[in-house]
């Protein structure tokens, strides 16, 4: 489902230059739950920015459910991302002027879905986080795990194969985080959604499939 | 995807009350000056009945008589030839050194009777007197009235609308008839109606009595050369006045040439009648001038205190503009600014949107759209309270007899401006967060 090749990637300024990533080859094959760990500065956010087509490697070739993606860009790539890709970000990222139904409904907004059709979508995928009590709420009247209940509904709502969470339980109590990661797993199971997760939290990545470790750019494990 | 923007355009100003409420109120405000303001510049300038025709006309208001006076200097040039002589060159200037005596006053009527009837290029003319008042009495009842005393041309220059009746003819002017056409104001203060009935009723003006053979409607504009109450033959006025062969009297000329474009060929046989005028021997001053212009030259010259039209017009008018524009700017460099700030703090929203596949075309349209969405919010705003101000000033007389009109045409022609200034004022900030680098603006 995700193929990369000999990624690397350098940040340049008019002084320095810093590599993140350094000849990363890595392969998730489809229906995989993989977490990344590594300590901060290791560049795993970097390598999760690459496969969700946000930030493009310095070399190296990546493709992603089949398709050779390294040179997409322009509407070819923010199409690929809205039919491919899910996001769960560490800071939820939910529009706080939208109410928590109109979040969800946002990956559907730029895949021409009608209105109607979008909000069957968007309560089916917040039934799924347990949050369709809470669909005319807005972002600031949720709990933090609520929140990112919203954020998880609003990665799967346009049924993506691949999801990317960066460090998706960072913000939240153990509880939460328990809980988020609970979702996590069932939608891996029962969607047999890819799911590419960054952590600090040894005990999360224990409940996924496989665990890949970054040290200074490099592939440790 | 139109109505998606709609849609999203609407709840994020929902959601952003005092951002929304301060947006809305300098576009409206500016909405709304820029409507009052052509609406008193039309009200003062426009064409409007009695003087439909005011890009035809041209205004003889007064007479200039004056001397200028002159400083004759010498200048000797001492040459040395070559055979040692000297040569003298000299040379006489005379020029005008700035000072000079002068009189100016309206005309007599003998003097534009003489003098001013047979300019080309005209339609018709009137000489008239602006310059009365006459106390009418009714049952022991005075009213002031403003008396106009007018020849039969003057019914041709401006077209009144007459309710009843009919004006005073050629005729009655050549014979000194005893008729008048008043306004409807006047026929109601002093008749207490305006009928039918009141047409051939008899007024009692001064110890003279006239009879009415028209009732006008009073013209709502501020001009002087129709703000009469009562108008009357001019053969009617005191006989010293209407024969005096002095040059200076009550009266002025208006002419109505042919064709708009014919003002100046009249404004030129004006002044050529100047310049080729002699003056009486016995006269103080040497020559005379007239300064014939067109409504907007005389009302710029008399504002600004400036003989030269042109300069007057200058002179009135970019002051006028520089301040209208920067009165303007203050709330439009606002909207500017806010937009500005506005969409920087939206970033990880415009993060987010591109994230899950807005790509940015979309953004660029997103914003663009809002901004348009509230700008024509704000602009039906700005109508309504234009609507709403122009009534106000209207009922109560703030202007006198002035009144502002609402001119659905120009309420487009500034909403356009209004939606093309909410447009670029959008672009440029919604063009750089369409850029957004998503990675950068997550972190």
């Amino acid at each position: 489902m995700i193929e990369l090749q000999n990624i690397s990637k350098s940040y340049r300024t008019d002084t320095i230059e810093t590599l993140a990533l350094q000849h990363m080859n890595l392969s998730v094959p489809a229906g995989e739950f993989l977490s990344i760990m590594g300590p901060s500065g290791c560049g795993k956010s970097t390598l999760l920015n690459i496969m969700g087509l946000i930030d493009e490697p310095t070399e190296g070739r990546v493709a992603l459910a089949g398709k050779e993606v390294t040179n997409y860009n322009g509407s070819k790539v923010a199409r690929f991302r809205n039919e491919q890709l899910g996001f769960i970000f560490q800071s939820f990222h939910l529009i706080n002027d939208l109410s928590v139904v109109d979040n969800v409904e946002l990956p559907l907004l730029y895949r021409r879905v009608s209105g109607k059709e979008r909000r069957r979508l968007a309560l089916e995928a917040l039934e799924r986080v347990g949050l369709s009590n809470r669909a005319n709420h807005f972002p600031t009247q949720l709990s933090g795990g609520q929140k990112q209940r919203v954020a998880i509904a609003r990665a799967i709502v346009g049924r993506p194969n691949i999801i990317l969470a960066d460090e998706p339980t960072g913000n939240l109590d153990s509880h939460m985080g328990d809980e988020i990661m609970d979702i996590l797993t069932r939608l891996n199971q029962e969607l047999g959604t890819t799911i590419v997760m960054v952590t600090h939290d040894e005990r999360m990545a224990k409940k996924t499939h496989r665990l890949v470790r970054l040290s200074d750019g490099e592939r440790v494990s | 995807m139109i109505k998606n923007y709609l849609t999203l355009a609407l709840k994020v100003l929902r959601r952003k009350p005092f951002y929304t409420f301060i947006s809305l109120f300098g576009i409206s405000f500016t909405l709304m000056i820029l409507m009052l303001v052509t609406s008193m510049g039309d009200a003062l300038f426009g064409a409007h009945k009695p003087v439909s025709d005011l890009d035809q006309l041209v205004y003889t208001p007064f007479i200039e008589r004056y001397t200028e006076f002159y400083d004759t200097t010498y200048t000797v040039d001492t040459i040395v030839m070559d055979d040692g002589a000297l040569r003298f060159d000299s040379l006489q200037s005379v020029e005008p050194n700035g000072s000079m005596n002068n009189s100016n006053g309206p005309m007599s009527f003998h003097f534009l009777d003489e003098h001013m009837r047979d300019f080309e290029n005209v339609d018709s003319y009137t000489f008239f007197s602006d310059a009365s008042h006459i106390d009418a009495y009714l049952d022991g009842r005075k009213v002031s009235l403003n008396t106009y005393y007018a020849d039969a041309g003057y019914w041709q220059v401006f077209d009144f609308d007459f309710i009843h009746g009919l004006p005073f003819g050629p005729d009655d002017v050549e014979q000194g008839n005893k008729v008048a056409v008043i306004t409807d104001r006047a026929a109601r203060n002093y008749f207490g109606e305006v009928s039918a009935a009141v047409v051939g009723s008899e007024m009692e003006l001064g110890s003279e009595r006239f009879r009415v053979v028209g009732i006008v409607e009073r013209p709502l504009i501020d001009d002087r050369t129709v703000r009469g109450d009562i108008f009357l033959p001019v053969t009617t006025i005191d006989n010293r006045q209407y024969t005096s062969t002095e040059m200076y009297g009550p009266f002025q000329a208006v002419f109505k040439a042919t064709a708009p474009g014919k003002r100046e060929s009249i404004k030129q046989q004006i002044e050529f009648l100047a310049d080729n005028f002699e003056m009486p021997p016995e006269s103080d001053y040497e020559n005379i001038r007239f300064r014939p212009g067109t409504y907007v030259e005389i009302f710029a010259g008399s504002t600004v205190m400036e003989n030269d039209y042109d300069k007057a017009k200058l002179m009135l008018f970019i002051p006028v503009a520089v301040l209208l524009f920067l009165f303007l700017a203050l709330p439009l460099l606002n909207l500017i600014n806010l937009n500005i700030s506005r969409v920087y703090e939206r970033k990880s929203e415009i993060a987010v949107r591109k994230a899950f596949g807005a790509d940015s075309r979309d953004i660029l349209y997103q914003f663009i759209f809002e901004n348009l969405v509230l700008t024509f919010i704000g602009g039906l705003i700005g109508l309504a309270l234009a609507v709403l101000v122009i009534k106000y000033v209207n009922a109560n007389d703030l202007l006198g007899i002035v009144r502002l009109s609402f001119s659905v045409q120009n309420f487009f022609y500034f909403l356009l401006v209004i939606l093309l200034f909410g447009l670029f004022s959008g672009l440029l900030p919604a063009y750089r967060m369409s850029r957004t680098n998503i990675g950068t603006a997550l972190r």
